[in-house]
């Protein structure tokens, strides 16, 4: 695979992508000042292949849902890229509600840990294409991160094209990450899409159905109607358009909430606030000043995540490991639907009941619910997420796909076999290239 | 009521590998603090771990030298625990697929019966940082050393199979001497690259009970593991026959107070599968190669050497017992050296003289080749044992041929009865007293005369040719 992107692009990188030389606090007092001393393996190659870098100086804690819940936080200081001393404004930002003139001009992408859907969220708040690559395809070294096994580097941009350039160019064997699955790398180049030969799978469970224990709530209000009039176009274009069923598809908040914060709770041992950071005063003993200084560094969404964890770690961890045997049952599911469809599509939204549906189809959490002295709740954080999350707990790649301006359609999500990375971008191309008649 | 002791043993042995385990700092822990860190061993935010091929091939080397069988499938865990020696807050360790199940080492029990201590499992792990305490002023202050952070170790659990202090240092000797066969450790509990708890309980004898036990730690010394075992179990059968309980806990081995004392608990968490470190999985032809890297390990060695060169089964074990004396020895023979003689001039003289000069026996100026060379000549009375033994110490600082250094400094023994026989002529004029004594009966006369005829020839006749010539004289026939 040739890495070369073929536009002169500028990139926005996130504080919580490792960025030599650049505060890497991923938005946590635990990291308060720390520097990162190497490149990600993402922000290397981009730099090689002749990417502008700027930093995004705004992230919500370690890069953890979209919401900077802090209570009190005041944005971080913009941080100045090398060559121009100017500082992008984000996708993210825009649709976290940042204004442009707070930190700058655009950027033509945006680089975005994705944890449970941040990177297709961001986007779909922004109107612009948010894009997760397969687990594994992409190296995470470099990446301060939360849930090794489904965390990765996410994409966001308002053109596919520079997503296609940023994947080939990032994606790859690492000799600095060993997860890294050691199997041929996929072709990444421009692939073509003919609808006349693909399936694309219509996940019954995935659009709001109520199914027993489902903390989905129903679809916002039109936001059905949108999602069939997107699905009408697909078939317009010559798809076959297959139902099909995941009967556990409502477990796949489930496990990513416990498989997810156990990783969390474990992983976020290592910022342990003491060899960066801000130590806690008033400690009597070693001891007390590591669990002082762990107990103040995180901020409340995050805590809550990482005591969740804890909680099935240390008093259920029969729990977890049902979870962890539920989840290779999923992933086995979706497999076996594989066979049935080339893609998947899905609608973006599954908001909580009480959040703004948006022109855009995409679920805003409300101003009062990312801003107020009251920080979200995990259980709200993961209702944003309910329809975005199980391609990270399954690995699958997953391409947020806006709404055409004016169009009465919603946005939506598409998803693909892993490794389908190219394929699933060029069927984006496809539909997107399909709209401008509208 | 009689009570027996039921044993465990968990061994902590460090690969001597280049590296350290997850990244490619030099597995050195005793070079200056902190100097051999990295993002990786420090786990500062975004660094990942990346197993050693290194450390993998030398712990399962170390598996198949105790019998143990390589796991197709093994895994790393997070196992969590908050300490400031681990500053990550997990320690990278195989909690649930270990590198290897089963295996174990027949020992010869005090009774001189084989009794067989059969391992659980060998897992691999990370070593955690060091801590080291000081005063600044007044001021307590304790510092860490990332120096060890990430040296490659793996654990041996053994089975509850000991019964007694004397197996459990025979398994830990048996141990020391395989792992050392294969080069995966120097396995030296001095230096800390062998390090064993002990896990013991006591129950009536007869029984099959398994109950509570006590670990106990910090034994640097196979015979502080005999001791601190034979301690507890005595404060143990102390206790319930005094009605006290045991309580699960774990105890610190105080070698001056010659007594195990209760230490502060470490909270110790759950396992989580790691998802950073991939699986290992082992092929069977990959295991075949490890397999085929086994050099003939320390019993059957002993065996061979017994049979082949008619050395007494325990000069067989103690020549084995170190795979570089043993190799040492192997060629020595190789080289045309007598199997005993080579055994005894091995053993009592150039070992200790290797270790005064604290030298490595493989890398010593005295080459098996060389020392072979000496022992032929003394073999073929070219020179005497007084002669080898100076040409052995001149051995050490130059390069010079025995022969060479023989001739040098004219340590040729003579072996000419024309040569010899005006020397012995005039020492049976001279001390006419011994002759008169040797003729009445009082045979050690001869040895004495024999001196004399030694000490006229300035040391370099040969003394058996004098012995034959003075009894020949003096009609002992």
């Amino acid at each position: 695979m040739e890495p070369i992107l073929q536009q002169d692009l500028t990139i926005a990188v996130p504080p919580d992508i490792s960025v030599r030389g650049w505060p890497a606090e991923a938005g946590s007092k635990a990291l308060a000042g720390y520097t990162a001393l190497e490149d990600a393996t993402v922000v290397r190659r981009l730099r090689e292949a002749g990417a502008h870098l700027r930093a995004s100086g705004r992230a919500s804690e370690f890069g953890f849902g979209l919401l900077d819940e802090r209570p009190g936080a005041a944005p971080l200081p913009p941080v100045a890229d090398e060559a121009a001393g100017e500082t992008a404004v984000t996708c993210a930002g825009v649709a976290t509600g940042v204004a442009a003139d707070d930190i700058g001009a655009p950027a033509d992408a945006e680089l975005v840990m994705d944890f449970m859907g941040e990177s297709r969220l961001a986007a779909a708040r922004a109107s612009v294409y948010g894009f997760k690559p397969s687990y594994g395809l992409v190296s995470r070294y470099g990446l301060i991160g939360l849930i090794p096994s489904m965390e990765c580097c996410g994409i966001v941009s308002g053109s596919l094209d520079a997503i296609g350039a940023i994947l080939q160019t990032v994606a790859g064997q690492d000799g600095l990450d060993f997860s890294l699955p050691d199997e041929d790398p996929p072709d990444l180049s421009p692939q073509q899409i003919r609808p006349e030969e693909t399936i694309i799978g219509v996940i019954t469970e995935a659009q709001g159905a109520p199914a027993s224990g489902d903390r989905q709530g129903p679809p916002a209000p039109g936001h059905a109607e949108g999602f069939r009039a997107g699905l009408e176009k697909l078939r317009r274009l010559g798809f076959t358009l297959r139902e099909m069923s995941v009967p556990g598809y409502a477990l796949f908040s489930l496990v990513h909430r416990v498989v997810g914060s156990v990783e969390a709770s474990s992983a976020a041992g290592r910022y342990d606030s003491v060899r960066y950071g801000p130590r806690a005063p008033g400690a009597k003993n070693w001891n007390e000043m590591y669990l002082m200084s762990r107990g103040a560094a995180f901020g409340t969404l995050v805590k809550s995540y990482l005591m969740q964890g804890a909680f099935f770690q240390f008093e259920r961890y029969e729990a977890f490991v049902d979870a962890c045997r539920i989840r290779a049952r999923l992933v086995e599911d979706m497999r076996q639907l594989e066979s049935k469809a080339d893609f998947f599509v899905s609608p973006m939204s599954a908001g909580p009941a009480h959040g703004a549906g948006g022109g855009a189809g995409a679920p805003a959490p409300s101003a009062d619910e990312g801003r107020s002295a009251t920080p979200p709740s995990l259980a709200y954080v993961y209702e944003c997420f309910s329809s975005t999350l199980f391609a990270n707990v399954t690995g699958q790649p997953a391409l947020y796909m806006p709404p055409a301006p004016g169009s009465a359609q919603t946005g939506f999500q598409l998803t693909g076999p892993r490794l389908s990375d190219s394929r699933l971008l060029a069927l984006g191309r496809l539909i997107s290239g399909s709209r401008g008649g509208e | 009521m009689e009570f027996e002791a039921v044993i465990g043993l968990e061994i902590h042995v460090e690969l001597n590998c280049a590296t350290k385990m997850f990244c490619d700092c030099p597995n050195r822990p005793g070079d200056e603090p902190n100097a051999n860190t990295c993002p990786t061993c420090l786990w500062l935010p975004g660094a990942l771990p990346r197993l050693s091929q290194e450390a993998l091939e030398k712990a399962s080397l170390l598996c198949l030298s105790l019998g143990a069988e390589l796991q197709p499938r093994s895994a790393f865990d997070q196992k969590v625990y908050y300490y400031p020696d681990l500053p990550k807050g997990y320690q990278l360790s195989q909690a649930h697929l270990p590198l290897s199940r089963s295996g174990g080492i027949d020992i010869v029990d005090e009774d001189g019966s084989t009794r067989r201590l059969r391992i659980h499992h060998i897992h691999m792990e990370e070593d955690v940082a060091k801590l080291v305490h000081e005063m600044e002023g007044r001021l307590p202050i304790s510092l860490v050393d990332f120096n060890r952070a990430g040296a490659p170790l793996v654990e041996i659990v053994t089975e509850p199979d000991f019964r007694t202090p004397y197996q459990a240092m025979e398994f830990l000797k048996a141990l020391r001497t395989r792992v050392r066969y294969v080069g995966s450790s120097d396995c030296s509990m001095d230096n800390g690259t062998m390090r064993a708890d002990a896990n013991i309980s006591i129950r009536p004898r007869g029984t099959d009970q398994m109950n509570t036990k006590v670990e106990v730690k910090n034994m640097n010394s196979v015979r502080h593991v005999g001791d601190a075992i034979a301690y507890e179990i005595a404060r143990q059968t102390a206790a319930v026959q005094a009605g006290e309980p045991v309580v699960l806990h774990t105890r610190l081995w105080d070698p001056d107070k010659k007594a195990t004392l209760p230490m502060r608990a470490k909270f110790d968490g759950p396992c989580v599968p790691d998802p950073c470190v991939p699986a290992i999985e082992l092929s069977s032809e990959w295991i075949d190669q490890m397999r085929a890297r086994l050099p003939e390990m320390p019993a059957e060695r002993a065996e061979r050497l017994a049979a082949q060169h008619g050395l007494t089964r325990e000069d067989a074990l103690s020549l084995s017992a170190d795979p570089e004396v043993a190799a040492y020895f192997d060629t020595l023979v190789e080289h045309g050296a007598a199997p005993r003689n080579a055994m005894h001039w091995l053993t009592t003289q150039l070992i200790p003289a290797v270790k005064e000069r604290q030298q490595k026996l493989s890398v010593s100026p005295v080459t098996a080749e060389r020392l072979a060379a000496l022992l032929g000549m003394l073999a073929k009375d070219e020179i005497n044992a007084n002669a080898a033994r100076e040409v052995l110490a001149e051995m050490f600082g130059c390069d010079e041929t025995p022969e060479t250094i023989v001739a040098r400094r004219g340590f040729k023994q003579v072996s000419d009865a024309g040569a010899l026989d005006p020397l012995i002529d005039k020492v049976l004029a001279e001390q006419a007293g011994a002759v008169s004594d040797f003729r009445s009966g009082q045979a050690k006369a001869l040895g004495f005369l024999v001196g004399q005829v030694m000490q006229a020839s300035g040391g370099k006749a040969n003394p058996k040719v004098i012995r034959d010539l003075l009894s020949e004289k003096l009609g002992a026939g």
